[in-house]
């Protein structure tokens, strides 16, 4: 029997009671995304001012109490919070793109490019100048806190999410944030002022485990809403009609699909500033890797998402060695030929 | 208006007469503005005292004092970087018909503070120190221009040719591009963040004569030439085939005003920094108020680009008194709910 799943490569795994319909190619390319994930975090892990081989950090890792003082503390301390925080702030970068660009079918559309991202900094950097003492836990909520309001903003301004209004009318918006944020460095206490410049530049250095902690929370609360609502944004992507007739809540859908990029960008941006272009990259690279439905373009945006800013954060910390430059400089740098080629191949529909 | 689309070679003699009164009436407020922005600071001054400070010096009086050695240079540099910002965004919206054109909105601006940043990091407009005053404004424009030129060729690739919304993008892509780039070099190269850190914010200080008189050079060269090609712009506002069939050179005028639009960009980055969306409202201020023909509308641009200017320094000099607010950033918070008033006028 070959049902039409069948033949597109859909195979059914049974546990039990528990059945899953998976495509075993898409999850073996999701596997070999995150084995390169892994290796790369190693390689990053190994090098730096002080290389540690890779032997050592495999025995390290199995067993800490092996390892030098020194050791232990470059590896647990500065270096894991660093690759880690990188990782899981790429991983919400792409999936907060592959979310947006499905729900305003919109292939330009990147959260960093309509306001959230600025959206999210202005409120950080009110609670870093305004409330030195407050902890860094409060970051993330005071950004979200603003992303929300700024996506809001742009959506009633250019009240259709589909027409290239809404990237205008963010373009626009961000602009008037970014001189807001400009406003708070020029006129605010020079000290506050460099903590705030280290954060906005999408710098990782100052990364470390209460600040992972806290992304990981919102990671895993975003994560748990775009794929809840995979399926039914499958349903959605062939039309409004269909998607009704199938039994989709259009306006449940989009609320929640809305919310949840939003979240995650507002939330990788309180936690390492403003990384451009990775929301926009990441789920164009996955499709380009493999076809598929939701589920697997958001599992493998998130791991392309990762990769990337891994990438950016590794090539800026080592490049110049003894300098660093921040990776979110690294990341416009690599992002802005591939945006240029997104606009090439739809040079007749704009 | 639609007198001016359709015979854009003749203006009818009434409306003339309106427009005359309207130009005059712009310059006046320039007076009036000058003479405010002159009295504003620490130390407020009447507008009195001002045109006697100008007009009879009295080396004695220390409020005549205040006014020639310490503002009188900031309100000329203000006055050469409203005027050549706002004719640079009435250029580039008539050559690229869009209605978003603009040095900020169009990269010009990145480009140019690339440039000069990477000539600074090289030590290329070094030398004498008066060298580097002339060649600023020059880098400025080349920067601004290759920018740009890259930015015009990779939104005209397609069928339908230039369209608002693909100039934008790319405008936006390669300004994060040159800004991404000029980030990395200050962070390379810790004497240039230095000697550029608040000229990089766009503000109005930190000036001297002799950079005020390098910029003003080139500056005015372009001012003319752009003034020169008016008529052909005017042609070209009603589409390329009827320009060319009324006999004028397409490749030759947008050459010539492109030019034209990077080095009025550079003259007023060299001198103030990046600052956006003077071009972007003096040009539209001006095409609602008095007229869409472009041999009034590249000039009365200027008055307007460098109204707005100076209105913006005053204010970002007078509203959190004891600080000033770079002169770039009041710019940018007037201008930007501007630039969402034409996107969603513009494109529905």
């Amino acid at each position: 029997m070959t049902s039409p799943s069948h033949a597109n490569g859909y195979r059914r795994f049974a546990l039990g009671p528990v059945a899953l319909l998976a495509r075993p190619v898409a999850v073996l390319a999701c596997l070999a995304l995150a084995l390169l994930v892994m290796g790369l975090a190693a390689y990053a892990v190994s090098r730096g001012s002080y290389a540690i081989a890779l032997p050592d950090l495999a025995r390290l890792l199995r067993a800490p109490d092996t390892g030098t003082r020194e050791q232990l503390y470059i590896l647990y301390d500065i270096r894991m919070p660093r690759i880690l925080i990188a990782a899981l702030s790429g991983a919400m970068l792409g999936l907060a793109g592959a979310a947006m660009q499905s729900i305003t079918r919109n292939g330009l559309a990147d959260p960093g490019l309509i306001g959230v991202k600025e959206g999210a900094s202005v409120m950080v950097l009110a609670v870093i100048l305004l409330f030195p003492a407050a902890s860094v836990g409060w970051r993330p909520v005071a950004g979200m806190a603003g992303g929300l309001c700024v996506a809001l903003l742009v959506i009633l301004i250019a009240r259709d999410l589909s027409r290239t209004r809404f990237v205008l009318v963010g373009i626009g918006v961000s602009w008037m944030l970014s001189s807001i944020v400009l406003i708070f460095l020029t006129t605010a206490d020079i000290r506050d002022v460099q903590t705030a410049l280290v954060w906005m530049t999408g710098s990782l250095h100052a990364a470390g485990w209460p600040l992972l902690s806290v992304a990981a929370i919102w990671a895993l609360a975003g994560t748990v809403i775009l794929f809840a609502t995979a399926r039914a944004s499958d349903a959605a992507l062939l039309g409004d009609g269909a998607a009704t007739g199938l039994g989709v809540r259009l306006r449940r859908l989009s609320v929640l699909r809305l919310a949840a990029p939003v979240l995650m960008t507002a939330a990788s941006v309180s936690c390492v500033g403003s990384l451009g272009f990775v929301g926009l990259m990441a789920p164009h690279m996955a499709r380009f890797l493999m076809r598929g439905n939701q589920v697997t373009l958001l599992a493998s945006s998130a791991l392309v998402g990762a990769l990337l800013v891994l990438a950016a954060d590794t090539i800026g910390r080592l490049a110049f060695a003894p300098l660093q430059i921040p990776a979110g400089i690294v990341m416009s740098v690599m992002g802005v030929p591939f945006f240029l080629l997104l606009l090439w191949r739809r040079r007749n529909q704009l | 208006m639609s007198g001016a689309r359709t015979q854009p070679l003749s203006l009818p003699r009434r409306r003339a007469h309106g427009r005359l009164a309207a130009g005059l009436l712009a310059l006046a407020l320039l007076v009036i503005m000058c003479a405010i922005h002159l009295g504003i600071g620490s130390r407020f001054i009447w507008p009195g005292t001002v045109v006697r400070a100008v007009f009879a010096y009295d080396p004695a009086n220390f409020d005549h004092k205040v006014i020639i050695g310490l503002r009188l240079l900031r309100l000329l540099s203000g006055l050469l970087v409203g005027a050549a910002l706002g004719m640079s965004g009435a250029l580039l919206q008539l050559v690229t018909r869009n209605p978003l054109g603009e040095p900020h909105v169009l990269g010009l601006n990145a480009g140019a503070a690339l440039a000069v940043v990477l000539a600074t990091t090289l030590g290329l407009a070094g030398g004498t120190a008066f060298g580097a005053l002339a060649a600023r404004p020059l880098v400025a424009a080349i920067g601004a221009g290759l920018l740009f030129s890259l930015i015009i060729t990779a939104s005209s690739a397609g069928r339908d040719g230039l369209t608002p919304l693909k100039v934008i993008l790319c405008g936006v892509a390669f300004s994060a591009f040159a800004a991404s780039l000029t980030s990395a070099l200050l962070i390379l190269d810790e004497q240039t963040l230095a000697d550029l850190r608040l000229w990089l914010a766009g503000d109005l200080s930190g000036l001297t004569y002799a950079g005020l008189a390098c910029a003003a050079v080139p500056a005015a060269f372009a001012a003319l030439g752009a003034l020169a090609i008016t008529p052909q712009l005017n042609a070209l506002a009603l589409g390329e085939n009827v320009a060319s069939g009324l006999g004028v050179n397409l490749r030759r005028t947008r050459f010539a005003a492109l030019g034209a639009a990077a080095l009025l960009c550079g003259a007023s980055v060299s001198l103030a920094g990046p600052v956006g969306f003077v071009g972007l409202v003096a040009p539209h201020a001006v095409r609602i108020l008095i007229s869409r023909d472009a041999r009034l509308l590249v000039p009365l641009s200027a008055v307007a680009g460098a109204l707005i200017l100076l209105g913006a320094d005053a204010a970002a000099r007078t509203l959190l008194a004891p600080r000033e607010l770079a002169t770039g950033i009041m710019t940018a918070v007037l201008g930007a709910p501007v630039f969402l008033l034409i996107v969603s006028r513009y494109f529905r």
